[in-house]
């Protein structure tokens, strides 16, 4: 838009303001940088959309910013806030030794001798009359309450004493006690779960219980608590326990503890959460990463905007100049004007962020849940996120916008607005730029091989993220020369030369829609391959026509009566139990010996494996498979050797490596021998069957005999189906960002698109009055930038698949320790081309329809660049 | 003598454990405010209508022992009470406090058909220790559900244990027993012994609350009581040797809608005789109406005169301010029908018990008519 009637208010202010320069100095300054900043206000009035466009773009930054930010920060103080429920945090736990049940006698043992700051606990999952999962905890109520207080006068300061009154809260509170005790049926969940339900009753195992509903300030996330009388007959386990927690550390009395806890269970010290953090930390860098993505492209809108709007102010500053405004005092105002903008924008972007974090966060929470197991409570946000957003935005701004203001203040006063030179600086810069990208590309290329962790390789992979857009703009202007050469003369020749024109102010927003564009490419090929992967692993991996996992009680019965059914043609087994490699927890588990050599899809192994791997016997060191997530985190080769808690002293040597994408647990497969050997439990967890039947018919059979809810089990096809669910979830937090990246893109692309487009009325005008027809003017302006864009797309499919493969073969594999083989989608390519088309095509008609509702003259009157 | 305290806790159990359950039922429950003693004593929330429901305290009723040892399930409240008043190797004095409560959570044991479960009760237990001297006090809490392994009584041996606080008799009668009590800043091991006949309070037993009776407990105590065992404080180990005082009490409705706390007293005094003494506030101390006064003077061979209200006068000689709020340690008390007129006075003014109810609680010296040693619980300020 035009900025001349804000020039002429200029020079009538700026008049005046020179008539006052009798006070000196400071003062001086003072007033001459509020006299611009009132000028600046003035053409920021009459052209809004260019303060419209630097805020777009930082409020875009700083909410994919804050809103990462917040959801990531609130998980990760999940895991480590990771107290009992209702209660404190524990110090110790004294788990269950392996393919045991812990006996509640332990517990009480344990507080008749003194350790009374302990609590019961039961864990377990329960099914609803829809067959929902539900994941229940029950506790010794009193004792998880009375956790809280403190019971002692010589722990009380005045801060607790203070504390104390809120933590009798709970007593006071809206638990009804007397009957969770009595043992009635009745269970506590957060106020949220409980929206969700029907009616205040939930029929769990086929049990009704009523549903008492506490705010969040209870953290229960979306467990279910109820007391341990209630959890033991609903779960089926009279007398056991899951686990009890010390809220003490033992210190001088550890001898004691560890002597009473032998051979009854496992004293385990609680890591605060530390081995979740380990587990979750690629999933959470991941999402870092995308948010800082997004903060990049939401910065080179706004840098656009700063630019565009510098450069419709260049006649105003010069005038300013010419009026004896020093330099400094305007230095001075596009600095304060920029600050302002920046903690405008940034305040706006963080209240967004906070609500867009408040909307990921439970797309957030199912997937750790899902995959990890990890319990997800709601987050609070904290100032400083606002603080350190609005810092980066405006250092960042400062860095980007330092050259633009620097360059704008020394050009000579007498200067017109020489587009000669003007083309050619831009080239220079555009030079310098393929440089810089060419130098990071080598840095990337040079360093890429050596780099085995994740962090590195992310790193890395930043580089080559901010190498490709730096060059863009030279790669643009070549493939245009190349065009121009081949093009006919005419009006198509000179729509061509004059997008080259175009090429030095779109360049930015260009640079932030490949920047999107790669991305999308780049993570849409991960899924696809991802997906693919998968898809073939499980084809592998499933030999059986059905899964069961009959509850521990049952499983005699159910194996006697399948080793024994005509139908069955194969009965396999699957033992598991959780236990440690170091301080990562890990699965440990052996199946029936056909199982192993057909189910597991080794990815390396040593020679012989199978007659070695089931030969050990007692007096060879015994072999292990285990499976590439484990070998890639923790470092291992074939024939390391590894010592998993549950086998206590037991060495095992790395036989084989096998893929899986199922667990993101690290998976240690021992030969059945050893498991026995070891006496981790006889019972196996769950059973696979061959049939020569119908599969449907017959799992109805065992499911009405046994009275065996439907979710334990499972056909071929739910699983995969299930699997596939389960790890597209993974990624569709990803996912759902990098749409977010390119909605915040196409945004981009829109404004400056339009924004040139308004700037460029007059030349359009000055053609329609050499007798262009209208027709031609729009297809010669959308051709252009549709030429633009559709050069941009094709330099972002070699640099998307090139992010691709470094996300797929690096990133993922060192991250997750999944092996994926690229596949390349074209038609997600298409897609994406298509929407970008779209953006650019309807930013540039929009002004165009406008323009058609004005007199033409109106348009040729209007400035040029 | 009137372990008030214990109604005042019982009276907040039963508000927070009882009526929210209620509140919930109307969906919409208020937000619970954090209770002071006083509330409570104000207001008698927890006694609602299923009091009724309760078993009740009635006159003529004869006690029956061992068998009232144990825990009265049926009622809703009761407790097991020492104090002791004991010296160490090196003649320092040193007061010492154990009680075990209990709260019935409703009047009849579980009984849905999910709670065949040993976990599930209707039996609530909470326990207190303190020590004191004449420059510390300290004080702790337990709390148990009612579970055989973890919180109750049992009758032969007598036993009433929370966790690794327990009282062990060597039969089914109270004495000779142990006592021990283990905490991180204090314990001790303690054996108890005493050849005097029980005390029944009140009429035979049965005593009463208020002035008009409406209110009354089932109460006995043995005031005589042999103590010698070692006290451990700050890791330092000690033996001690003295006296101690039982208090057995259980009731299903303690106080009335008005009365707002209470001042007791157990006094050994230097002629071998002892006092126990209460009184019940309904008024600020201050105001001129007069509190509820109950008393008796016992003896070893078990004889005992009851002293009624009108016999008793009552002086606060000084107060002491802790956290807030201003504490009577020091009375002037006159019973002219005993000859006894007694100045008592703590042995640490800062014996508050800082747990989920406050109170004031610590040993005494008593001058003037007669020497002596004691204990003093003050409650609702």
């Amino acid at each position: 838009m035009s900025s001349r009637g804000a020039s002429s208010i200029t020079n009538k202010r700026a008049n005046a303001g020179i008539n006052r320069r009798a006070d000196k100095g400071g003062q001086a300054l003072l007033h001459a940088t509020r006299l611009t900043l009132k000028v600046f206000v003035a053409h920021y009035r009459k052209a809004p959309l260019q303060a419209g466009a630097i805020l777009i773009g930082i409020v875009l930054a700083v909410t994919l910013l804050t809103g990462v930010r917040a959801t990531n920060e609130s998980a990760i103080d999940s895991y480590g806030q990771a107290s009992e429920l209702l209660s404190a945090q524990a110090s110790n736990l004294v788990t269950p030794q392996p393919g045991k049940p812990l006996s509640e006698s332990l517990y009480f043992d344990l507080r008749a001798q003194g350790f009374h700051h302990s609590l019961a606990v039961l864990q377990g999952t329960a099914l609803d009359s829809t067959q929902h999962r539900w994941q229940v905890t029950g506790s010794d109520l009193i004792a998880a309450l009375s956790a809280i207080a403190p019971s002692s006068s010589e722990q009380q300061t005045e801060e607790q004493a203070n504390e104390f009154a809120d933590s009798k809260m709970p007593l006071s509170g809206p638990l009804p006690l007397a009957a969770m005790l009595a043992g009635e049926p009745m269970l506590v969940m957060s106020e949220a779960q409980a929206r969700r339900l029907p009616e205040p009753w939930l029929n769990l195992n086929g049990v009704r219980i009523k549903v008492v509903a506490v705010d969040e300030g209870y953290k229960l996330g979306d467990r279910l608590l109820m007391d341990i009388s209630l959890a033991q007959q609903l779960l089926g386990k009279p007398g056991e326990l899951s686990y009890i927690a010390l809220f003490d550390p033992p210190g001088e009395r550890q001898p004691q503890l560890t002597s009473l806890i032998k051979g009854r269970g496992e004293l385990v010290e609680s890591d605060n959460g530390e081995a979740m953090k380990a587990l979750t930390n690629s999933f959470h860098l991941n999402l870092t990463a995308m948010s800082l993505l997004a903060f990049i492209v939401g910065l080179f809108i706004a840098y656009n905007g700063v630019r565009y709007s510098l450069l419709k102010r260049k006649r105003l500053i010069i005038q300013l100049q010419q009026q004896g405004v020093r330099r400094a005092a305007i230095m001075i105002a596009l600095g304060l004007e920029l600050i302002l903008l920046v903690l405008l924008g940034s305040l706006i972007g963080f209240i967004l962020g906070l609500q867009l974090s408040f909307w990921l966060q439970p797309m957030v929470s199912v997937t750790l849940e899902q995959l990890y197991g990890a319990n997800i409570l709601p987050g609070q946000w904290r100032w400083q996120w606002l603080v350190q957003a609005s810092l980066l935005t405006l250092i960042a701004a400062l860095l980007a916008c330092g050259s633009l203001l620097r360059e704008l203040l020394n050009q000579p006063l007498a200067q017109s607005s020489g587009q000669l030179s003007q083309q050619r600086s831009s080239q220079l810069a555009q030079n310098r730029l393929m440089l810089l990208a060419c130098v990071l590309g080598v840095i990337t290329l040079i360093l890429m091989p050596l780099s085995q962790d994740y962090r590195l390789t992310m790193a890395l992979l930043g580089l080559v993220v901010i190498a490709i857009p730096l060059a863009l703009p030279y790669q643009l202007r070549r493939l245009i020369a190349l065009l121009q050469k081949i093009s006919p003369k005419g009006l198509i020749g000179y729509q061509i030369s004059e997008t080259r024109e175009l090429l030095a102010p779109l360049s930015l927003a260009m640079m932030a829609m490949l920047l999107a564009l790669t991305a999308n490419i780049a993570m849409n090929s991960l899924v696809g391959s991802f997906e693919i992967t998968l898809k073939q692993w499980l084809d592998a991996r499933l030999h059986a026509q059905l899964y069961l996992r009959p509850p521990a009680s049952q499983m005699a019965e159910v194996e006697k009566m399948l080793s024994q059914a005509p139908e069955v043609t194969g009965l396999y087994k699957q033992w598991l139990l959780k236990s440690h490699y170091q301080q990562t927890p890990i699965f440990l588990l052996t199946r029936d010996p056909y199982s192993i050599e057909h189910t597991s899809i080794i990815k390396q192994a040593r020679p012989d494996l199978w007659r070695a791997f089931f030969a050990a016997d007692a007096d060879t060191p015994p072999l292990a498979l285990v499976s590439e997530p484990f070998a890639i985190k923790q470092g291992k080769q074939l024939g390391d050797k590894i010592q998993i808690t549950a086998l206590g002293e037991t060495e095992l040597t790395i036989g084989a490596i096998y893929y899986d994408y199922g667990n993101p647990y690290g998976e240690v497969i021992i030969p059945p021998s050893l498991w026995h050997r070891a006496n981790l439990g006889e019972t196996p967890l769950s059973l696979a069957l061959t049939l020569n039947t119908d599969v449907t018919q017959f799992s109805q059979q065992i499911q009405t005999r046994f009275e065996l809810p439907q979710a334990l089990i499972y056909s071929q096809e739910k699983i995969k189906a299930q699997a596939i669910t389960m790890f597209k979830r993974t990624f569709s937090i990803t996912q759902v960002l990098n749409s977010l990246t390119l909605m915040v893109a196409a945004i981009g692309l829109f404004s400056a698109c339009y924004m040139l487009t308004q700037a460029r009325l007059a030349p359009i005008a000055r053609l329609y009055a050499l007798g262009v027809n209208r027709r031609q003017l729009v297809w010669l302006v959308i051709g252009q930038m549709l030429l633009m864009v559709l050069l941009t797309c094709l330099v972002a499919l070699p640099t998307g698949a090139l992010l691709g493969y470094l996300l797929i073969h690096k990133v993922t594999l060192q991250a997750f320790g999944w092996t994926i083989a690229m596949v390349w989608d074209w038609l997600a390519y298409l897609e994406l081309v298509g929407l970008a088309l779209l953006a650019s095509t309807l930013a540039v008609a929009f002004p165009l329809y406008q323009q058609t509702k004005r007199p033409l003259v109106s348009s040729l009157q209007r400035e040029v660049i | 003598m009137t372990r008030w305290q214990p109604l005042g806790l019982i009276a907040l159990m039963l508000a927070s454990l009882v009526l929210p359950g209620l509140m919930l039922q109307g969906c919409d429950a208020p937000k619970q405010q954090s209770k002071g003693m006083g509330d409570l004593m104000g207001s008698d929330a927890g006694y609602g209508s299923d009091s009724d429901a309760y078993a009740k305290v009635i006159p003529g009723q004869k006690l029956n022992f061992p068998q009232d040892h144990l825990a009265h399930n049926d009622f809703r409240q009761e407790w097991w009470y020492l104090t002791a008043n004991l010296t160490t190797d090196t003649g320092e004095p040193l007061g010492l406090q154990w009680t075990q409560f209990r709260i019935a959570l409703s009047p009849s044991s579980p009984e849905s058909p999910t709670s065949n479960s040993s976990w599930a009760t209707n039996q609530l237990y909470m326990a207190h220790s303190a020590l004191t001297t004449s420059n510390t006090h300290k004080a702790n809490e337990r709390w148990s559900r009612g579970h055989p392994k973890l919180a109750g009584t049992t009758a032969s041996p007598l036993t009433i244990a929370l966790d690794d606080w327990r009282w062990q008799s060597e039969g089914e009668d109270l004495f000779p027993a142990t006592l021990a009590v283990n905490n991180e800043d204090f314990s001790y091991q303690l054996t108890l012994t005493s050849d005097a006949p029980l005390q029944r309070q009140g009429d035979e037993g049965y005593s009463i609350k208020s002035a008009d009776g409406a209110v009354a407990s089932y109460y006995y105590s043995q005031p005589f009581i042999e103590i010698t065992g070692t006290v451990t404080l700050d890791g330092k180990r000690q033996r001690v040797k003295g006296q101690g005082w039982l208090d057995r009490e259980w009731s299903s409705q303690f106080l009335t809608r008005q009365q707002q706390g209470w001042d007791w007293f157990a006094l050994r005094l230097d002629d071998a005789s002892t006092l126990m003494l209460f009184q019940l506030r309904s008024q600020p101390l201050s105001s001129q109406e007069k509190p509820f006064f109950s008393a008796r003077r016992m003896f070893a061979d078990g004889s005992g005169r009851n002293i009624a209200s009108s016999g008793i006068t009552m002086k606060v000689t000084d107060w002491q301010k802790i956290d807030g709020a201003s504490y009577p340690i020091a009375w002037q008390i006159t019973i002219p029908s005993e000859q006894l007129n007694l100045s008592v006075s703590p042995l640490n003014p800062d014996s508050l018990m800082p747990l989920s109810v406050r109170y004031w609680e610590g040993p005494i010296q008593v001058s003037g008519s007669h020497l002596g040693q004691g204990y003093m619980e003050l409650t609702g300020y």
